[in-house]
């Protein structure tokens, strides 16, 4: 069978560039200097000031990591760490400089706000430029802010909680979220509250050799619950980009948190981010991933079900095309007893992409009685695309259900046959099958991001579907 | 006594999951090595010989290089198993440790010739009592159209060293069949390798392993797939108890160029007590597109339903645990076709569950 | 205007290195109901698959063509969307795509034109209706699950929904009792008029009893072996086809 032509694809409106325009770009490197530069600029508290310098320090004791894609590209004397846009916060798309409106609007961030969400928060380089939530939902004591305004207006929540989930000598790049964050948002769901529609923070980094280090917080109290999206893109620079965000989820006793994200992230972009959740008595903690942009993706959310019958389900898919290193997983720790993980992770690997599922799965010997199936299943494109499953299943008592799969392979012939037997090409049988393949993860999605996925497929997989 | 950091996997994940290696404390690798006599050889032929002419001793993984130059420089027994016959024939090799014979570096290569076939059992068996060390080598080399069935047997005692690297060439249209019993050694450290490199070729590797007390078991299994239609099939069934712990590395990776190849690999683990450890990474690596790759792995107790079943047929609760454990390890022992052999390893299986 | 549909010269067919078909002819008229019968390991299934160029079969020698137009070496889509539908022995499985999207989509890629949803729904109801088929299979991944029957009538709903010029049945009737061949018969029925045509292969009779055919040929070792009518099915159900068997 002919091979479809696959090349890279027109990543359209992801790739608008606006001109690189700031109020402030802190010079680049990592020295105790640049930090306190940072700080000052953020006019942190002293203790976030000190924070820093001690996230700092432990940075530049870590290693980079032994295993995994090869970072040695990344060079920290080239990255400008924060980057402040020409505007403030506001609370109205009106009152947001009009390139960068722009820039949200193609990305159907104010629409999809009116249509079906319940708040927003729209990230420009390291600040927050635009945060707005449902009047019903202040009036139930839902707090949706920025981490900036949080840290000034709620700084006991703040500082209880932050790092403390993802603790900074977890690995180096969270010591050095640690050190240079900025941005990203805060949520508080009080005892009870139910946000029926979706919160969605969107991060957008625009400016060239710079990161992003957005910090997201969300603690949804006990009996409370949430669905928060969040979304990332960039426009493609020759040199590399850095994302090193953490996202510290605290999922209390009875509670559910949804947390989706679509990242597509420019394909000059190293993403590095965090996430981690601790998951209280009877709760639920469920992820639903896409991973289509990056060179380079190191991302593997992680459950700790700390509390007796906690629940999580990771559902997940990475999509790497050529010159695209995604690796990508899930980890899980079993730490209370009656608990449950499910996982279900898809990866396709095309035009000399490679796709990795790391994860780990661990049930402690507290965890009694607890359950976990994996189920992960790749896809091959053609014969110079890579795909690695590297999970580790760790044990440690006998009252348990665990079981894994893993599934590895091409679209079948025969498959490709029966469909074009009913008039479709071969690049639409393929796109077909590969949405079919992907759907398990789309359903998951909000409608509208369902789409964008399906449209994502379509761009990568050239010419298929009119 | 040293601190021995070994039998690394082909690719590594993150140090945090303690599976790249394993670290062994108070290991006393001998340097003055005494002679080892307590060989027995049954079955050989003029279609089957033996003799010490070893001639090939580098391996692409092994455990750790200082063992894989004790095999090298310090081999106490060397054998070459040349195989010529046509119709299957078995030859058996028997190692025992006692107090004089305490220390084995063996090193055994296996050389077929095209389109032959033969049984090759291999057995590592300790008094009860010794503390032996044993570190072994164990090279075949199947050539085109051969068919190899080998039987590997560690029936150390619980306070003796048990290390093994195993390589395997497997030419176009070759066969192997390997089966693992791998019950003894306070630590049993194992490394297996297969070469998939001819057209459809084909590797079966079953493994059963049994532990107890504070046994530790680390096997790192890798097949390599580079011809096309190769196959390779890795099936793992175990049970531990007491504090026993285990770390099943397995590696199905599908080189560049072995088209229509497949690979399935099924580990399960049966944990007979609260304090038994089950670590599994269960990989599959891929580089080509037309292949078949599958894996899965799980770990859990004795189902409750399945007991109660079977004591309430009379049998009191050890021994429906030994007959669970028996019937799940009984498709693997079913290859073994020598009855005298077969009933041993049951008869070791009910010891070892006593 | 010409009646023909289908004409098969003189084909030759390869599966693996390994001759098939030695030799076909056939002919097909619209208004015409053909059954292929052979015994296992004939060529039938070979046949269907070389009709709609199979890449896995390799034509060594002759020609097809349909309509007039010489449709040899076109790809299977274009094939299918010049009015050829094959009904598959073991149909494929599409996990995530149901079975209105997949013939939504397939219905637009043969006629060219979008489809209407309201009307494709209701010709899809009524369809299934008809067909005894579960209403909540519409909804259920392409054949995922399905039992043999299921995915046996599911065929024949996209024979219907898709309207092809010619049907190719390829052993359809196969592992059905006798109440789905009922209702595969009454799907063939409903299909069937006098500008199309539909060509059955099977390796046993039972289809032809609730079924009036045309013409039937019998295949033994890749070649035609005899044609006849309806009778000829009889006389093979009771003596089989050691007569025909070198």
């Amino acid at each position: 069978m002919a091979k479809t032509k696959l090349d890279e694809i027109n990543r359209n409106i992801y790739d608008i560039k606006n001109k690189d325009e700031y109020d402030f770009k802190i010079k680049k490197g990592l020295t105790p200097e640049i930090i306190e530069e940072i700080s000052k600029q953020k006019d942190d508290p002293q203790w976030m000031r000190e924070f820093r310098l001690k996230a700092l320090e432990v940075y530049n004791k870590l290693e980079l990591p032994t295993w995994g894609p090869d970072l040695s590209e990344l060079d920290m004397n080239e990255i400008a760490t924060y980057v402040r846009p020409k505007t403030s916060l506001n609370s109205s798309w009106e009152d947001v400089p009009e390139d960068i409106k722009n820039t949200f609007d193609k990305l159907g961030i104010p629409e999809a706000e009116k249509e079906s969400l319940a708040g927003v928060g729209a990230q420009y380089d390291s600040e927050v430029v635009y945060h707005s939530m449902k009047q019903e939902l202040i009036k139930q004591g839902v707090i949706y802010t920025d981490m900036e305004s949080a840290l000034k207006k709620y700084p006991d929540l703040v500082k209880e909680h932050f790092m403390k989930c993802v603790p900074v000598y977890d690995h180096k790049f969270v010591a050095l979220h640690g050190a240079v964050w900025s941005g990203g948002s805060f949520v508080y769901v009080p005892k009870g509250v139910k946000v029926d529609i979706p919160l969605q923070s969107y991060f957008r980094l625009n400016s060239p050799e710079s990161g992003q280090f957005e910090h997201t917080l969300i603690i949804v109290d006990e009996g409370a619950s949430l669905h928060f999206i969040e979304g990332c893109s960039a426009p493609k620079y020759n040199k590399v980009n850095l994302h090193a965000g953490c996202v510290e989820l605290y999922v209390k006793d009875n509670a559910y948190l949804r947390y989706s994200t679509i990242e597509n992230w420019s394909k000059n972009m190293l993403n590095l981010n965090t996430k981690k959740a601790i998951v209280g008595k009877n709760a639920k903690m469920d992820w639903v991933s896409g991973s289509f942009g990056s060179k380079i993706s190191m991302l593997y959310p992680m459950s700790i079900l700390n509390g007796e019958g906690a629940k999580t389900e990771y559902t997940g898919i990475s999509f790497a095309g050529k010159g695209q290193n995604l690796d990508n997983g899930f980890k899980v720790v079993h730490n209370a007893k009656n608990t449950s993980s499910v996982v279900n992770a898809k990866s396709i690997s095309k035009n000399g992409g490679k796709c990795t599922y790391r994860s780990l799965v661990r049930i402690n010997e507290n965890a009694a009685s607890s359950k976990s199936s994996v189920s992960c299943e790749s896809l091959m494109l053609d014969d110079i695309s890579v795909s690695d499953t590297i999970p580790v299943n760790d044990i440690r008592t006998d009252e348990v259900e665990f079981s894994h799969e893993a599934k590895i392979g091409k679209i079948s012939d025969k498959t490709i046959f029966y469909l074009m037997s009913r008039g479709l090409s071969e690049e639409d049988a393929k796109a077909m099958i590969v949405r079919g393949f992907a759907y398990p993860i789309s359903k998951e999605l909000p409608v509208e991001y369902a789409v964008e996925m399906n449209n994502l497929i379509n761009l990568e997989l050239e010419g298929a579907i009119g | 006594m040293e601190k021995l950091k070994l039998n690394e996997t082909p690719v590594r994940t993150s140090r945090n999951y303690n599976i790249n290696n394993i670290t062994l404390e108070n290991i006393k690798i001998p340097e003055n090595i005494e002679s080892f006599e307590n060989v027995e050889i049954k079955g050989e032929s003029s279609k089957i010989k033996i003799d010490s002419k070893v001639n090939n001793c580098d391996l692409v993984y092994g455990l750790l290089d200082t063992l894989t130059n004790q095999v090298k420089e310090h081999a106490n027994q060397k054998l070459m198993v040349s195989i010529d016959s046509k119709t299957n024939q078995e030859v058996q090799i028997g190692f025992t440790f006692d107090n004089k014979n305490s220390q084995l570096i063996d090193h055994i290569q296996v050389e077929s010739r095209e389109n032959t076939k033969a049984t090759v059992i291999i057995k590592y068996e300790a008094k009860e009592g010794v503390e032996a060390f044993h570190n072994g080598m164990i090279k075949i080399h199947a050539k085109k159209g051969s068919e190899i069935n080998v039987i590997l047997l560690n029936l150390m005692n619980l306070s003796s060293n048990h290390f093994m690297s195993i390589e395997n060439e497997l030419e176009e249209d070759a066969n192997l069949k390997y089966t693992i019993i791998d019950f003894g050694g306070k630590n049993s450290i194992s490394n297996y390798y297969a070469n998939l490199k001819g057209n459809s070729c084909q590797n079966t590797l079953n493994t059963i392993y049994l532990g107890k007390e504070n046994q530790v078991f680390d096997l790192n299994y890798i097949g390599e797939l580079r011809g096309e239609k190769s196959n390779i099939n890795i099936e793992v069934e175990g049970a531990l108890r007491d504090t026993a712990k285990k770390h099943f590395k397995g590696t199905i990776d599908f080189k560049k160029g072995c088209k229509k190849a497949s690979g399935n690999e099924n580990e399960n683990c049966m944990l007979l007590s609260d304090t038994a450890k089950s670590l599994a990474l269960p990989m599959l690596l891929c580089s080509e597109e037309e292949v078949e790759g599958n894996h899965s792995s799980s770990a859990g107790k004795v189902g409750d339903k399945e007991l109660f079943y079977i004591m309430s047929r009379g049998f009191e609760k050890k021994e429906a645990m030994k007959l669970m454990v028996r019937a799940k390890f009984n498709k693997i022992i079913e290859n073994i076709k020598n009855e005298e052999l077969k009933n041993k390893v049951i008869e070791e299986i009910d010891k070892r569950l006593d | 205007m010409s009646n023909k549909l289908l004409e098969i010269k003189d084909l030759y067919v390869n599966a693996e290195d390994k001759e098939i078909l030695k030799g076909i002819n056939l002919s097909i008229n619209k208004g015409e109901i053909h059954v292929i019968m052979g015994p296992n390991g004939s060529g039938k299934t070979t046949t269907a698959n070389a009709i709609l160029n199979n890449p896995i079969y390799t034509k060594q020698k002759g020609s097809i063509e349909f309509e007039g137009q010489d449709i040899t070496n076109l790809k299977t889509d274009e094939i299918a969307r010049n009015g050829i539908f094959m009904s598959f022995q073991l149909p494929e499985e599409i996990p995530g795509v149901s079975v209105t999207n997949f013939l939504k989509y397939a219905k637009n890629k043969v006629t060219g034109k979008p489809v209407k949803i309201f009307e494709f729904k209701n010709e899809l109801k009524k369809y299934m209706e008809e067909l005894n088929m579960n209403p909540k299979n519409m909804e259920r991944s392409l054949n995922v699950g399905f039992s043999g029957g299921e995915k046996k009538k599911n065929e024949i709903l996209q024979m219907l929904v898709l309207n092809p010029k010619l049907a190719i049945l390829d052993e359809t009737d196969s592992g059905l009792d006798v109440d789905a061949i009922k209702t595969v018969s009454k799907g063939i029925e409903m299909f069937k008029n006098k500008k199309n045509a539909v060509l059955i292969i099977t390796h046993n009779t039972k289809i032809l009893h609730s079924l009036k055919v045309d013409y039937v040929h019998v295949l033994v070792d890749g070649k035609i072996v005899k044609t006849g009518s309806q009778e000829l099915a009889k006389e093979i159900e009771e003596n089989g086809y050691a007569k025909y068997k070198q």
